[in-house]
């Protein structure tokens, strides 16, 4: 991820502004932000207009009109922005490795949703079972799949790379 | 880990301090029998509504609209897979006898998924109304919630249908602010759909619904019922629609007040004898049969695999 830059000197606004995506959070999951998911890719500010550079997940995800006015939103309300674009990257790729350690605790905690370990494997994130088991290729949304723990008979997802 | 209670006082006092049953629990058979009956009919509706959701891709108009339609439809058909994981593994009935039961009438969905759509506009209402009605249901499952993995599920189902409602409230907005064939057209909707809406939280609770003591339901029927109309009113009158209840009144403090509900239609719909009931259960049926060349390859592709 190349360092969000400003090519002008106004750094205060610059870190106001992070500290504003920061507040957005994905529509689908209410307590995680944009940026701990890891979708902020490039930040610049110049003329009063911020311009942010977004990755999404997966195409066709159905979020991204709402994350784009939510964006707009937060952006436009820092004092001494006048105008926020957006912009969705066609690259770097998203992938996992992109969420921050919170992004990662907060789906195992509060949404049953892992991430394949290095080797592949799946640990369950209620009981820390490690016989989790591949149901279906497809869950409830574009980014997840669906998982089995038979030790603690709960379904997991898992975030499809 | 396994937990096993002497009697029915003994699960309560468990229940009433706020203790999570887990599936290698001892549950008394009644429990768990009301929560797989509960789960099933969750499940139910979700499959049903997903199927519905399903026909309107299509139909919808524009790309981004499409795209939202393909991703709701994802959203309904894999809540009903978690939980039809989740129902199985309570040993009632397999998943298979669930499906057979479904498609066969012999079991319940929602009241909402037995009429039929007529327009885009019923697809709109849908997304406003219906989804609002059943994310406050959910919702208020979900905030008590005494079976453990039914309440992680709804974790991500409440996050996902409170997703699906701002989409809604996008639609409405535009119809609403559209032309007058636009507002002609929700209004129709409207009159289509706010009573099977405020049907779908059923008639009032007994107050010997063990869900209730069991602490699946947090919430009583109506408590819910009134909740929603107090907020749904006001906004469609805001925007200019007109609800379809002659007898709609406000009592002394401004709470909204409806006829009298008949709940024969709700009745009907869960004997399978709705309006669309039987077209939307041979669809649903017919759907499975089709689709059946999918599972027996991902079946044989895991078979080689493996």
């Amino acid at each position: 991820m190349t360092a969000p830059t400003t090519p002008v000197a106004s750094p205060g606004i610059v870190d106001a502004v992070r500290a504003a995506l920061g507040s957005v959070d994905d529509p689908e999951y209410p307590d995680l932000s944009i940026v701990d998911l890891g979708l902020l890719e490039t930040l610049t500010f110049d003329g009063g207009v911020a311009r942010v550079g977004l990755i999404p997940t997966f195409g066709g995800c159905p979020a991204l009109a709402m994350i784009e006015s939510d964006v707009r939103a937060a952006v436009e309300a820092v004092e001494g922005v006048e105008r926020c674009e957006v912009t969705w990257l066609r690259s770097p790729v998203w992938t996992t490795d992109r969420m921050t350690a919170a992004a990662r605790r907060t789906l195992a905690d509060d949404y049953t949703v892992v991430l394949r370990g290095p080797d592949g494997g799946l640990r369950c994130p209620v009981c820390g079972g490690d016989e989790v088991e591949d149901r279906s290729i497809a869950g409830p949304t574009r980014c997840r799949s669906i998982a089995w723990c038979p030790t603690c008979r709960n379904p997991v997802e898992v975030m499809r790379t | 880990m396994r937990r096993t209670w002497s009697d029915a006082a003994d699960f309560q006092a468990f229940i009433d301090e706020g203790g999570m049953v887990e599936p290698e629990d001892d549950m008394p058979a009644a429990y768990r029998d009301e929560v797989f009956r509960f789960i099933e009919f969750h499940a139910n509706s979700e499959l049903m509504g997903g199927l519905t959701e399903r026909d309107w891709i299509p139909h919808s108009p524009g790309l981004r609209l499409k795209q939202i339609f393909l991703a709701k439809t994802q959203d309904e058909i894999g809540h009903a897979h978690l939980l039809y994981m989740v129902a199985a593994d309570m040993g009632v009935k397999s998943r298979q006898e669930m499906l057979d039961d479904l498609f066969a009438g012999r079991s319940r969905f929602h009241n909402v998924f037995h009429y039929q759509a007529v327009t885009w506009a019923d697809q709109i209402a849908i997304a406003y109304l219906v989804d609002a009605a059943a994310f406050a249901s959910q919702r208020a499952v979900f905030a008590e919630c005494s079976y453990g993995p039914y309440k992680r599920i709804l974790k991500r189902i409440v996050a996902e249908e409170g997703f699906h409602m701002r989409h809604g409230e996008e639609m409405l907005l535009r119809m609403a602010e559209g032309t007058e064939v636009q507002h002609t057209m929700f209004q129709e909707a409207l009159d289509r759909w706010w009573w099977p809406a405020v049907q779908l939280f059923g008639p009032d609770s007994d107050p010997a619904d063990p869900l209730l003591a069991w602490k699946i339901k947090s919430q009583r029927n109506e408590v819910l019922r009134d909740a929603y109309i107090q907020k749904y009113v006001p906004l469609l009158q805001g925007y200019g629609f007109r609800i379809p209840d002659d007898g709609l009144r406000q009592d002394a403090d401004g709470r909204w007040v409806t006829s009298p509900i008949d709940w024969e239609p709700l009745k009907a719909t869960m004997r399978q004898g709705g309006p669309d009931s039987r077209r939307r259960i041979e669809n649903a049926a017919r759907n499975w049969a089709d689709t059946a060349w999918v599972r027996d390859a991902l079946d044989r592709s895991a078979a080689a695999a493996a």
